[in-house]
């Protein structure tokens, strides 16, 4: 009984999501459950797994009112908590490998709980308003059911999910990595931006500026573009494209080809959750059910004939032969945007439309998207030809995968916690294991550091801290914040002593964070 | 929780709290039921009770009750507790030859404890020299300093937490403070840490504040939170929840939790936990065990009764001495000649049927104990861990401090043997200083008493003690003496103190204005010799001069050492930290461990020098500062 079931749950992790504010009365628990994976464990195991966790939330508000349960650590199981929104709780319950019991990166686990959740806002607004439009919770539940499942199929390795963990520990997940762009480029990039918006003929809208998956140019707000962001990564860009799935874990990349047959087994059994839940909800008619969209749903997008990107996901137009143009729901302003997506090359330009601007649906959009490639406005340049010339630009200026690989260091740079730069996963690699422990337990004390200076209301970006560490194996391990930026490094061929590490953290200060991290 | 009024008070009354429904319980659903705990080891030994019982027979048989410490006419909160608890507190007289005022004081000082804290008006404090009144004579005393007991009253209010809590301005005091508390009051749940201790069927055995009985609800939470766990085949280590920790210890029917909001690491949480277990098996070995398989509902509370005191002190000491994190113990610094005259007599008697002695003194410094020096019994060794346990039981109970007295106690010392008790004859010479006889008979007090006459005659005639108070005068090492030491040990020229100058001379400049500590900006260390088990630890001075500060840098160091010797992948070989407060550098050998805290401005490469000298100066005077010769591996 009890969690013991857990221990031979097909993946060894287990995710939940759960409203506190529904079946608070007895025999009607299982209402409180919004989504359970896997969602063919037993309905008693499902609610064992979230009374513990609800049990946790009240117990932990005796004594922290204000921030409930994030972590319980037990022998070998990790529970990671998230209150994505207001009493709507999702617990991600993670069985610990043999290779790495101390280290196991609650932070990167709670950042991935954040992000699926990022994620499903912006296509299908707040879960909370969903339940409010139907209270059954039919719909919440046959939404978020094929979604997570998609999303997670992304952390598929063959048979087993792959979820962040020590080997992880010099990337961001939830942030943005951008393209560093000469002067020259950043003008004509710039001009881009205007002409498309110029061209869409109204100036609400936003536009998003990628080249592969690196961000160039934003007009959204930070949010919106780490959530919009992350999506055009997973499924937008060419890589994602070409290779049908891409995922933040280099280890993945390896992997792309066997991706078929393991999502495959994960929809099957998302089949048979689907009845459950559908039997469950007597009050869900068919129709909700039919109208389910997978915005992760993978190989759904494709290049049209005239650049645009466009995916059947979203039905066709009654119409036109036409697929469906997504809309986003952007968190800051809860507007409704069309999202369009064009793609040259490695280029992807993400244009998002107000909905109410366009009156007559598809068709007037197709409208907007041929005003964006063919008019002439303030510039006697279409916007067409201005993408082609970023492009090149772009191009000629990229230093290829390993662009921002730094010789002799492994390094993670985070800046206000919302864009990151690392050295290219390939390079990280080649670290040992245990300077990669180093560094994850490292980042784990930085960031308990971090949370120690929030609760006492300091100023955050006043926080300097400076953590070089000589690991068992030789490597130095080096933390550094300041100003709100923080620097992660790992440096195995230093010599011995502490001098020589803080100068090599020095120059790299003076020479890639224009000096941030300098003494003087 | 939401545990009501109407039902914790009831449940002070109730043996089983498990009947009593809570609402949190009710969420663990189903998972509630109890179960006898199978991994309990078994013990050869005879039961808790049984060796009570003895130790009361042997007690009764050698003399007649006496008045001189009269324990049961004060009347404290459980006398029934008392009738069931070891050696009942009855003071009994030995033969009238102990000399002095003292009497023999055959017993566990676990009730007469209770007593000092409640009736502070006893007539008994009359016999209680040293010049201290019975109620302030807090392990935790200090200098007499009146500058000195302010900054207790600000530390007192950050440990407290709550504010306005009324207490929370005097010293601090040993023994149960704010018992008026439980798990309804605002004050109780923003109290800064917690420690349970309760019985694998929730009932409650000890709680830092708060009355047990009234916690019976909570502790059942924390058992039911345990056990859910547990039967999901796995084990709770830690809860986090904003800034707040709930750490979680299971040591076979007994449990510990700790809920702190310190930002001290898990590890050393539950290294606490550890220890408050360990003081637990001290008072009562873990033959206790028994008691649970037995009966799973058994109540052990009787059994600690009036012990509260030793548990408070021990856990106020985490915050003030490096011994409980360091696993090491710290010595007086003396002459060579006088610690090896002092060993020497100490040999003699350990020869003659005594496993341990001990010659300790209680530093002016917070609760550490240092040792002046230890001898064992052929291939026996005493754990650090079990030496601060010892001390500490013996320093928080007021029972052992009479000077001139004699009291021959049980004790177990659970690294040494968890299932067996030992017998510990304790004298105090002076206020600070005391011997420890431990023994694995019963019967052997008068041999002890004649070991300590022996061991006396020759202290005196050496002039170890008054060597003794001379050095707890002095004080030990300063970091302001560094530079100077260098000169005087090793000849070589202060180029520590000129580097500054030259160097960096603003930033030196800077410091000495707030209170230079020593050469580069270095303000205090700790050194650990990693084959000695033992450490050294430089006087506080300017600007770590308050206790709030010193405690906030054993925090720190704290942390460091956590860092250091993190788990699977430690110990690291060395760490630079740099924060608004501190720089700390900590360096870890296979022979040596260095903790030093500098000026937050301190230059990099100066601080390293520093260390450096700070070693080298440490192995130039370890005769005096280190017991040599008494680790483990030489005996």
């Amino acid at each position: 009984m009890g969690m013991a079931s857990v221990n031979t749950a097909s993946e060894g992790m287990q995710l939940c999501i759960f409203d506190l504010r529904r079946g608070q009365q007895e025999g009607q628990e299982l209402d409180k459950i919004l989504f359970f994976f896997p969602a063919d464990l037993p309905f008693a195991t499902q609610l064992s797994v979230i009374g513990l966790s609800e049990g946790l939330i009240t117990f932990t508000r005796i004594f922290s009112p204000d921030a409930a349960c994030e972590v319980i650590e037990a022998e070998r199981h990790s529970h990671v908590f998230f209150e994505a929104e207001s009493d709507i709780w999702m617990v991600m319950v993670v069985e610990k490998s043999k290779e790495s019991k101390a280290a196991c990166q609650v932070d990167a686990l709670r950042k991935v709980l954040k992000e699926v959740h990022s994620l499903f806002v912006l296509f299908h607004g707040t879960m909370r308003s969903m339940l409010e439009k139907e209270t059954s919770g039919g719909l919440i539940r046959s939404h978020l059911y094929p979604f997570i499942t998609d999303y997670l199929s992304d952390f598929l390795i063959g048979k087993k999910l792959q979820l962040p963990s020590f080997h992880d520990c010099l990337m961001e997940r939830g942030t943005v990595q951008m393209l560093t762009v000469g002067r020259e480029a950043a003008i004509e990039v710039q001009s881009l931006v205007k002409v498309l918006e110029c061209s869409a003929g109204t100036t609400s809208c936003y536009s998003l500026v990628l080249f592969q998956d690196l961000l160039v140019s934003t007009t959204l707000s930070p949010d919106d573009t780490i959530s919009l962001f992350t999506y055009a990564v997973l499924r937008l860009t060419p890589h994602a494209l070409s290779s049908g799935a891409t995922s933040w874990s280099y280890l993945q990349r390896t992997n792309a080809g066997s991706q078929v047959p393991a999502l495959s087994t994960i929809t099957n059994s998302g089949s048979v959750s689907d009845n459950i839940y559908r039997s469950r909800d007597t009050s869900l008619d068919q129709d909700n059910n039919c109208q389910v969209k997978r915005p992760l749903h993978h190989n759904r997008w494709f290049r049209g004939n005239d650049g645009f990107l466009a995916s059947d996901i979203w039905g066709a137009d009654n119409g036109s032969q036409t697929s469906v143009t997504p809309i986003v729901y952007l968190q800051l302003t809860e507007e409704r945007m069309y999202l369009c997506a064009y793609q040259y090359k490695r280029l992807t330009i993400i244009l998002l439309v107000p909905v109410s601007s366009i009156l007559n649906g598809e068709q007037g959009l197709s409208l907007v998207k041929q005003q964006v490639l063919e008019n002439v406005c303030v510039l006697s340049v279409p916007a067409s030809l201005k993408m082609l010339r970023v492009e090149e630009k772009l191009s000629k200026g990229w230093g290829g995968e390993n662009a921002y690989h730094v010789s002799g260091y492994r390094y993670l740079l985070v800046d206000d916690e919302r864009v990151s730069r690392a050295s290219p996963p390939a390079k990280v690699m080649t670290l040992a294991k245990d300077s990669l422990l180093a560094m994850s337990k490292l980042r784990e004390e930085v960031n308990l550091e971090k949370r120690a200076k929030c609760s006492t209301s300091e100023v955050n970006s006043d926080k300097e801290l400076e953590i070089c560490v000589r690991a068992k194996n030789g490597a130095w391990v080096i933390a550094r914040t300041s100003r709100g930026k923080e620097l992660y490094m790992v440096l195995e061929k230093a010599s011995e002593t502490l001098l020589y590490a803080s100068d090599a953290v020095e120059k790299f200060s003076n020479r890639y964070c224009s000096g941030v991290f300098s003494l003087d | 929780m939401s545990s009501s009024d109407s039902s914790s008070s009831s449940a002070s009354d109730d043996p089983n709290p498990k009947l009593k429904p809570q609402p949190l319980e009710s969420q663990f659903q189903s998972s509630l039921t109890l179960e006898d705990s199978d991994g309990v080891a078994r013990t050869d030994d005879a039961s808790v009770a049984e060796q009570q019982q003895e130790q009361q027979d042997e007690g009764s048989g050698n003399g007649s009750v006496d008045g001189v410490v009269n324990v049961e006419d004060n009347g404290h909160r459980d006398s029934s507790d008392r009738e069931e608890g070891i050696g009942s507190g009855e003071a009994r007289d030995g033969d009238g030859g102990s000399g002095g005022g003292g009497g023999v004081v055959w017993r566990r000082a676990n009730s007469e404890v209770e007593l000092e804290v409640e009736a502070p008006a006893s007539p008994s404090s009359s016999g209680y020299a040293g010049g201290r009144g019975s109620s302030g004579a807090s392990s935790a005393s200090r200098a007499d300093d009146a500058s000195e007991e302010d900054e207790i009253e600000v530390v007192g209010n950050d440990d407290g937490g709550a504010v306005g809590a009324p207490d929370s301005q005097a010293e601090w005091t040993p023994g149960k403070r704010h018992v008026d508390e439980d798990d309804a009051s605002i004050s109780w749940r923003k109290r800064k840490k917690h420690f349970f201790i309760l019985s694998n069927s929730g009932k409650p055995i000890y709680s830092r504040y708060g009355d047990e009985h009234k916690l019976a609800g909570f502790s059942a939470t924390l058992q039911a939170i345990i056990s859910f766990v547990e039967n999901g085949g796995d084990r709770v280590k830690y809860v986090k929840a904003g800034m707040h920790q709930v750490v979680f210890l299971v040591k076979g029917p007994i449990y510990l939790v700790c809920i702190s909001c310190t930002e001290e690491p898990f590890e050393s949480l539950v290294a606490q936990l550890e220890l408050v277990y360990g003081q637990m098996i001290l008072i009562l070995t873990k033959s206790l065990n028994r008691c649970f398989e037995k009966n799973p509902k058994f109540d052990m509370t009787p059994l600690l009764g009036g012990t509260d005191v030793v548990f408070s002190a021990l856990i106020h000491s985490f915050s003030w001495n490096p011994a409980a994190f360091l696993h090491a113990y710290a010595c007086l610094p003396l002459p060579y000649a006088t610690r090896q005259a002092a060993g020497a007599i100490l040999q003699d008697v350990a020869d003659s049927g005594v496993l341990f002695a001990l010659l300790m003194c209680k530093h002016r410094v917070g609760t550490s104990l240092k040792v002046i020096s230890l001898v064992g019994a052929q291939k026996a060794s005493l754990h650090p861990d079990d030496m601060l346990l010892l001390g500490n039981f013996i320093m928080s109970s007021e029972s052992f401090r009479q000077v001139t007295s004699e009291s021959f106690s049980p004790i177990c010392l659970p690294r040494y043997n968890p299932m067996a008790f030992l017998h510990a004859y304790v004298h105090y010479f002076d206020a600070d200083t005391y011997l420890i006889l431990l023994t694995t008979r019963s019967d052997a007090f008068y041999h002890l008493k004649d070991c300590r006459i022996r061991i006396e005659t020759v202290l005196l005639k050496s002039n170890v003690l008054s060597e003794v108070q001379r050095s707890t005068l002095d004080g030990g090492m300063r970091v302001e003496d560094l530079s100077v030491d260098l000169q005087q040990h090793t000849g070589s020229t202060s180029r520590v103190e000129d580097k500054p100058h030259t160097e960096t001379p603003e930033r030196i400049r800077e410091s000495s204005l707030v209170g230079l500590g020593g050469p580069a900006g270095l303000w205090h260390f700790l050194y650990r010799s990693v084959y000695l088990d033992q450490y050294v630890s430089s006087e506080f001075s300017s600007p770590i001069n308050t206790h709030r500060q010193q405690k906030r840098l054993y925090r720190a160091y704290q942390k460091l050492y956590v860092s250091m010797h993190s788990k699977g992948i430690g110990p690291h070989k060395t760490q630079f930290r740099r924060d608004e407060n501190y720089v700390l550098l900590c360096w870890v050998t296979p022979d040596f461990e260095l903790y030093a805290a500098f000026d937050p401005l301190a230059d990099k490469a100066l601080a390293i020098k520093t260390c450096n000298k700070v070693c080298q100066w440490v192995k130039d005077v370890e005769n005096e500062i280190f017991l040599l010769g008494a680790s483990p591996f030489s005996w």
